[in-house]
């Protein structure tokens, strides 16, 4: 398993794939730092915010990228049996194949963060923010919980990929599942709030989104930057809870991915 | 088989006669809503999906949006819209801080109170620390609205939120204060003034003297057309009266190019609140 981890590793920085990152890297923080300047009063936070957008959406990107290029692809040209043929599980190839995406996701989060980290420090000049941002541990929480986002798509997409006989399937539906998971949590915050006292929206989506909910995670819910744009407390054990969620989704992918990976026939 | 060869071109300069007979037609075709400098808010979710299912992005995005357009080129009704723009992004992000200032800096002036007042709400809810989202929460009900007891309760909230026990006394005494006063143009002036002195854009900083400047200019009309009608014992009929009544030396030009005039109780006020 750990061998096509390492494989995964091996290819994924064989593709460019850190040149990759550093490029979008750059252009982010560029576009951050320049977001700054339309503030008028707060340039740390609105480069925060602006960062940590890009890189959510840079992170999910890469994820289904990836899992594309290192499963989809073998999957679909057939090479994932010179890979069987050597005496190893199936499971071991799709878990191996997942963690080595997972670690590749971790090195473009903290490249990406360590980035950020330094715009966000430099952005503003001289202005004094009434209230300045916190760059240390909570900003590193939010870096992982979006490393943890993307974490969730991954495994969605590999899932996707293992029953897929077209090309670029996990791809687009797997941007399809994040942004339905990231557009979950406003959605039913509309809902908790009264849907501002519509009773039709209220009768007509209430039980679907409650409904859609248990399917889909709603992947907001890994997303913390208030904490260190306003210094706003989370809510108790959010993130515990977050972390929980995740994992649990994650497993519930993988063993679906591992349960059709076994049954799969390539010819 | 040479006509096959010469097929092509003629293709080709077929299209480029249409393409050429386009182009220059449209030069008579006028664009429809060119002017326009902010026409449509999007539906809440469909800003949520736009932005990848980031709230925080689409916040980001609206407060953006808001603060670019060009306030000077703006018509009354375009007013409704930046309202609904900015209260979105307030929903979408609550504790957005220069959502909140813009939009209480210059929302309000345009008649836009009940979105100001609600994106006022929210950030005061999402920014325990922060001491001014309640503090112009207060200002506008006492300056609108005239309730100054209303306001001086929400001026004890922001109160709390000071740091220093002496701005915390300061700001107490304003709130007893505020009781009696709604409609003081000096005042809305002043805190017009300390807005501006705390962005770091120059632009907006300038925008916002004009509207103090404004204000100021209206306080002295009025002054004037007070002392008119202890004199003459009748309100004005025009601001020229004023004028040739040597009650000001002259009319001033309004720095935002909107004007001045007066309303039927002869109080002076902006040209664009007369033709409403």
């Amino acid at each position: 398993m750990l061998s096509f981890c390492l494989s995964a590793l091996r290819s994924g920085f064989r593709s460019r794939a850190v040149l990759l990152i550093l490029v979008l890297g750059a252009l982010l923080v560029g576009v951050a730092f320049l977001a700054a300047s339309f503030s008028p009063r707060q340039p740390k936070t609105v480069t925060l915010d602006v960062g940590f957008s890009g890189m959510r959406f840079s992170l999910v990107l890469f994820a289904v990228f990836w899992v594309q290029e290192l499963v989809g692809r073998e999957v679909e040209r057939r090479t994932v049996l010179y890979a069987l043929s050597y005496p190893v599980s199936r499971d071991a190839y799709v878990v191996g194949r997942f963690a080595g995406v997972v670690s590749l996701l971790a090195v473009a989060a903290a490249l990406l963060g360590t980035l950020l980290w330094v715009s966000a420090l430099l952005s503003g000049g001289e202005y004094e923010q009434a209230r300045s941002v916190d760059l240390g541990w909570a900003y590193w929480a939010t870096i992982g919980g979006f490393w943890l986002d993307a974490v969730v798509v991954a495994a969605f997409a590999v899932l996707i990929s293992t029953l897929s006989t077209v090309q670029m399937l996990p791809v687009a539906l797997g941007a399809m599942f994040a942004v339905a998971g990231k557009s979950l949590g406003a959605v039913l915050d509309y809902l908790e709030r009264g849907a501002d006292g519509d009773a039709l929206i209220m009768a007509r989506f209430g039980p679907l989104m409650d409904f859609i909910r248990w399917v889909i995670p709603d992947l907001s819910r890994l997303d913390w930057r208030v904490w260190p744009m306003y210094g706003l407390p989370l809510g108790e054990g959010a993130i515990a809870n977050g972390l929980l969620l995740a994992t649990g989704y994650v497993i519930v992918l993988m063993s679906l991915a591992v349960m059709i990976f076994r049954r799969r026939e390539f010819f | 088989m040479r006509r096959l060869h010469v097929l092509p071109v003629v293709f080709l300069l077929t299209g480029l006669m249409i393409f050429s007979l386009a182009q220059s037609r449209f030069g008579q075709i006028k664009r429809v809503n060119a002017g326009a400098e902010i026409e449509v808010a999007l539906p809440l979710f469909v800003q949520v999906v736009l932005a990848g299912g980031d709230r925080y992005l689409a916040a980001s995005w609206a407060a953006v949006r808001a603060l670019v357009t060009e306030t000077s080129r703006m018509k009354p009704e375009d007013y409704r819209v930046l309202a609904k723009v900015q209260e979105d992004a307030s929903w979408l992000n609550p504790a957005h801080e220069d959502n909140y200032y813009t939009a209480a800096a210059i929302l309000p002036w345009e008649g836009q109170m009940e979105a100001t007042q609600s994106i006022l709400r929210r950030a005061t809810d999402a920014r325990p620390y922060d001491y001014q989202p309640p503090f112009y929460y207060g200002f506008y009900l006492v300056h609108f609205l005239g309730d100054g007891l209303g306001a001086a309760e929400w001026l004890r909230r922001a109160a709390l939120r000071l740091p220093d026990p002496d701005e915390r006394l300061l700001m107490e005494d304003l709130a007893s204060r505020w009781i009696a006063r709604s409609q003081d143009l000096e005042m809305a002036a002043r805190i017009v003034d300390a807005m501006a002195a705390q962005t770091k854009r120059k632009d907006f900083a300038a925008y916002l003297h004009k509207r103090s400047q404004r204000l100021r200019d209206l306080a002295m009309l009025r002054k004037a057309a007070n002392e008119y009608q202890l004199r003459h014992g009748k309100s004005p009929e025009s601001l020229e009266d004023l004028r040739r009544n040597g009650f000001v030396v002259k009319i001033p030009v309004d720095p935002l190019g909107i004007g001045y005039g007066l309303n039927q109780k002869g109080l002076a006020v902006g040209l664009e609140s007369l033709k409403k």
